[in-house]
């Protein structure tokens, strides 16, 4: 078999990250520097760099309080992603009547965007008396099509043999998925976990509809908000989408294997 | 998680791994820098006044200038000691100037002190200079 050079791909590959990294640094040397992102010639090297513009950020709008919320709405979404994907993918599984037509309902409700359901989901939240509460910020994201299919795909490469023989065993479905299958899906569960943070964690349009006091906003309308009134400050403006970026960037560094392999799953069976 | 050592006890393999360490170290780093903020919060803004030549000035009126939204407005003021020291005790901000003045003696410019957290304590490195007292 004929063994072609691997260095074209990787020059590929390294233009491909410079052009995707370079954005992020530059956002992260200006929110070192304050330069003005209209300056030329730009610098390359941040010139004087200092913490300042994270310290303006941290005490021009109430920060700590809006990072603590965002991790409350992200954390239970997380968990009710886990959970409740887990069970609708274990569900689509197995054999029922009517499966094609639920498969394919799923799908195209994916391709409904979120923006047209927004107004039921106000009032629904709005009955259930919700609104301005941290379950209510994170309802409409408990779910995700995506991800029910992430870990469908997941469970599909486990043998059948073995659920079986955990049904022999004894075990109840709800059993064979936390004993049997949630084991064998760590990526697929990565990948939950990743997905559904960093959309909960971006949320902007759900949480500006579903707060009204400013103590229940989150870090997006806190960026929104800061921008209305530090508009003059480059270098505070850059920090602050730093200090939002950094979390998701974070627990992506963290599990980006396992959120690779659980993306890939499934994706070259027949 | 697939590179999982499982010949290595439990308690080692739920802890010791990344998922684990590094939200326990930026634990660490964030009490540990709290610690920090909460032992030197004490508001102490210390300098020292000297005229054109060098020399301590004493009973210079020196302002402490607080940063409030959008422009820098005086907080609070003092008056310099014999040794031309000063200190002021009860600043809230993180994003301050000090500015000193004498008649007879001339005024300083505006030094801009940027904090790593409000309230925190520093001490002036260069002395504010009076200049053009004529």
């Amino acid at each position: 078999m004929k063994k072609y050079p691997r260095w074209p791909i990787h020059l590929a590959l390294l233009a491909a990250s410079f052009v995707m990294l370079v954005p992020f640094y530059w956002v992260l040397k200006t929110s070192v520097s304050g330069e003005n992102i209209f300056s030329y010639p730009p610098n390359i090297i941040p010139r004087d760099p200092n913490p300042f513009y994270y310290v303006d950020v941290w005490y021009a709008i109430p920060f700590a309080r809006f990072f603590l919320n965002s991790v409350i709405v992200s954390v239970m979404t997380i968990a009710a992603n886990v959970v409740l994907n887990a069970m609708a993918g274990y569900s689509l599984t197995q054999s029922f009547r009517g499966k094609s037509v639920v498969l394919m309902l799923l799908l195209s409700c994916m391709m409904i965007p979120f923006q047209t359901t927004i107004i039921p989901a106000y009032l629904i939240t709005g009955k259930l008396g919700l609104l301005d509460s941290y379950l209510g910020l994170a309802l409409p994201l408990f779910s995700t099509i995506i991800c029910i299919f992430v870990f469908k795909a997941s469970f599909d490469a486990v043998p059948r043999s073995l659920i079986d023989a955990a049904k022999i065993d004894g075990l109840s479905e709800w059993k064979i998925i936390w004993k049997v299958m949630m084991p064998l899906a760590t990526s697929a569960m990565a990948t939950n976990v990743i997905l559904s943070f960093i959309w909960s964690w971006n949320n902007f349009m759900w949480p500006l509809i579903a707060t009204r006091s400013a103590d229940m906003q989150t870090l997006p309308l806190g960026l929104a908000r800061f921008m209305s009134y530090q508009e003059d400050s480059t270098g505070a403006l850059y920090a602050f989408c730093i200090m939002v970026l950094a979390p998701g960037i974070l627990l992506f560094l963290l599990a980006q294997r396992e959120f690779v392999q659980g993306l890939t799953s499934g994706a070259a069976k027949g | 998680m697939n590179n999982e050592d499982f010949s290595a006890p439990k308690w080692k393999r739920l802890l010791l791994n990344r998922f684990v360490l590094v939200p326990a170290v930026l634990i660490l780093l964030t009490v540990g820098w709290n610690l920090w903020v909460v032992t030197h919060d004490h508001g102490i803004v210390e300098g020292q006044v000297l005229d054109a030549t060098g020399a301590p000035v004493e009973g210079a009126e020196v302002k402490l200038w607080v940063f409030n939204f959008t422009t820098f407005v005086v907080k609070a003021t003092t008056t310099s000691r014999p040794d031309g020291s000063f200190e002021f005790a009860n600043n809230p901000s993180h994003n301050i100037q000090v500015s000193a003045e004498k008649p007879g003696k001339g005024r300083s410019a505006r030094v801009a002190i940027r904090l790593y957290f409000a309230s925190e304590d520093f001490v002036l490195k260069d002395p504010l200079r009076l200049t053009d007292g004529t």
